[in-house]
């Protein structure tokens, strides 16, 4: 597909294999352009695009489907939520297609004002809702046109850091409760690594990396576009219990993983939540270590070195259920450490460099 | 009602009221697909349609309706000799609805213009992607959103066509009890030396005019609030 820009054109041809996709590149990079094509908005988009086994653009044989009829569920960036509506009424917007589609649109609409917990927002208007409620709507209002295909374009990234750690959570329980493929479009590698099965880089209107997420980011080209911001672990876990200042959680979705001191966090027991932890605040020691403050020592083992400029990110596999853990070290720390892919090694982080993604509030934590 | 003065200055009132509803009727269709189409397209010729729109705002009054007159007389372009009916326009009622709607049209396109423009066109792509197409986005988003700024089109296109003189006076003359307007009652009042009667008719002139402008502020003031562009996304 090629799409005429200013500074350069977009000319990509993907094929996404799994169902949770991430387009990944710095602003103007021409990802929130691929997502307009993908829509029907750009129309000097030639090419050929196909989704699950409809054609929407083949300039070749002169097919070009317009937006109405791609069954797109679009979350834009701003949200455009209907400013005449009501939230219910723009929940309710298109129904008349989600029963073209064969939908059962009561219960889709029960379905996404449960998992969004819009409920208490259905009578409000468009111009009294929050940032990080103008967002559920957005989504909702998506997922209830009955989509065969959900485009986000920077979830995250018109919210306050605050808000991002209590809208995270919402995107995820998205992707696991409805069964449609989704696109996200970001420029944060934390967004994509927790959401996504695969990530496609794109570079200037090409496509310069693609593959499973971890394996992307930590690429030298790739984590050269996301230097500025770093690199951010974004763990599943489930509360295991509290103390006085402190929480415990058991990592992996099912919580099955090692276990690990957080701040404390007022969940309850059990609880489902995601913990999140940057590679430069991660140590690394190749022998066990002894006498140290930190809370958290974890035993790994290293899967990938790739060095990034001056620094140098490690993939450090902590269980099998896990995405490995990016690390970040300085390549002279690299070269005293000499550790390769296949060692064992140990992790070392204090308990207050990790940050919960949770919708309850965190007990008397900075998110940032 | 038994004073002839005032009697004839509530007919001269109720027909300019009837007469301008009508002329408002008739012009806003087509001004605000016109306004719509200039909002939002771009195509061959747009600048040159746009001026002879809002011509009539800069002509005499009296000039746009001596071009009505030509083009509408028995050998004129839209005359019955070249159209083959007659539209019987000039010298009654129907004329002076026409030269109101005229004189209003730069009044109705311009304001609704530019509430259309202050529509941010990506709610109507957002529609379309929620399944409905353009005509019926234009009647569910683009319309409600520029609702307030058409109805102040609407309220100055009307008040405009209240107070037309010039081109019904030349299109149909100013005949008391048939074509006689609420200006051009004013008119004959005053040249008759009729002062209780234009007075009257002064008093209605200027209430009515009041209230519109009075609205239209209203309108547009509160306008922000329904989301144009300025709507910011946080």
């Amino acid at each position: 597909m090629k799409v005429p820009l200013d500074r350069f054109d977009l000319d990509v041809d993907y094929e996404a294999e799994h169902r949770v996709t991430g387009l990944f590149g710095v602003s103007g990079s021409g990802k929130t352009t691929w997502l307009e094509a993908l829509a029907g908005l750009r129309r000097n988009a030639t090419g050929r695009i196909c989704c699950g086994g409809e054609l929407w653009l083949d300039t070749e044989r002169g097919i070009r489907v317009p937006p109405e009829g791609r069954n797109i569920g679009y979350v834009p960036q701003e949200h455009l939520l209907f400013p005449h509506k009501s939230v219910r009424g723009n929940l309710l917007f298109a129904r008349r297609r989600a029963l073209r589609r064969g939908v059962v649109f009561e219960r889709a609409y029960a379905n996404v004002a449960e998992v969004l917990e819009l409920e208490p927002l259905l009578e409000r208007s468009v111009a009294e809702l929050s940032g990080g409620e103008r967002q559920r709507v957005a989504l909702g209002r998506a997922l209830c046109s009955g989509p065969s295909l959900l485009l986000l374009d920077e979830p995250l990234a018109s919210l306050d850091a605050q808000l991002r750690h209590r809208i995270l959570p919402f995107l995820k329980r998205v992707r696991d409760a409805f069964e449609i493929p989704i696109l996200i479009v970001s420029h944060n590698p934390t967004e994509l690594l927790a959401l996504c099965d695969e990530i496609v880089a794109v570079r200037e209107g090409r496509i310069v990396a693609s593959g499973r997420p971890m394996d992307v980011l930590t690429r030298p080209e790739v984590f050269s576009l996301a230097e500025s911001q770093g690199f951010l672990n974004i763990l599943p876990c489930r509360m295991a219990g509290h103390t006085l200042h402190s929480s415990t959680v058991r990592l992996g979705a099912d919580g099955d993983g090692p276990q690990i001191t957080i701040p404390r966090v007022n969940a309850p027991e059990g609880e489902s939540m995601l913990v999140g932890v940057a590679a430069s605040e991660i140590l690394v020691s190749r022998a066990k270590p002894e006498g140290l403050s930190a809370r958290n020592r974890l035993p790994v083992r290293i899967s990938s070195v790739r060095e990034a400029g001056h620094i140098v990110l490690l993939a450090a596999q902590l269980h099998e259920s896990l995405p490995p853990i990016a690390v970040e070290i300085t390549a002279d720390a690299m070269e005293e450490l000499d550790i390769g892919a296949g060692e064992q090694a140990y992790l070392i982080i204090k308990s207050s460099s990790f940050t919960t993604y949770s919708e309850h509030e965190a007990a008397g934590q900075d998110p940032d | 009602m038994s004073d002839p003065a005032v009697y004839s200055a509530f007919q001269a009132v109720r027909s300019t009221v009837l007469w301008a509803a009508m002329s408002t009727v008739l012009v806003m269709v087509p001004g605000v697909l016109l306004a719509y189409a200039l909002a939002r397209f771009e195509f061959f010729g747009k600048k040159t349609i746009s001026t002879l729109a809002s011509l009539p705002l800069v002509m005499p009054p009296t000039a746009a309706g001596y071009l009505l007159l030509r083009l509408l007389a028995d050998n004129g372009p839209l005359g019955r000799h070249s159209i083959g009916i007659d539209l019987n326009i000039l010298l009654n009622w129907k004329g002076v609805v026409l030269a109101c709607a005229v004189m209003s049209m730069p009044l109705v396109v311009r304001t609704a213009r530019v509430s259309f423009e202050a529509v941010n066109p990506r709610y109507e792509y957002m529609a379309r992607t929620l399944g409905h197409g353009p005509v019926r986005v234009f009647f569910i988003v683009t319309l409600p959103l520029a609702g307030r700024g058409l109805l102040a089109a609407m309220i100055l296109g009307f008040t405009r066509a209240m107070g037309e003189f010039g081109a019904s006076v030349v299109l149909a003359g100013n005949i008391p009890g048939r074509t006689q307007t609420l200006a051009s009652a004013i008119f004959s009042a005053q040249q008759s030396g009729n002062e209780k009667q234009a007075s009257i008719l002064l008093c209605v002139a200027l209430l009515v005019g009041f209230t519109a402008i009075f609205a239209t502020e209203w309108l547009s003031r509160t306008r922000v609030q329904t989301g144009g562009r300025s709507e910011s996304s946080t």
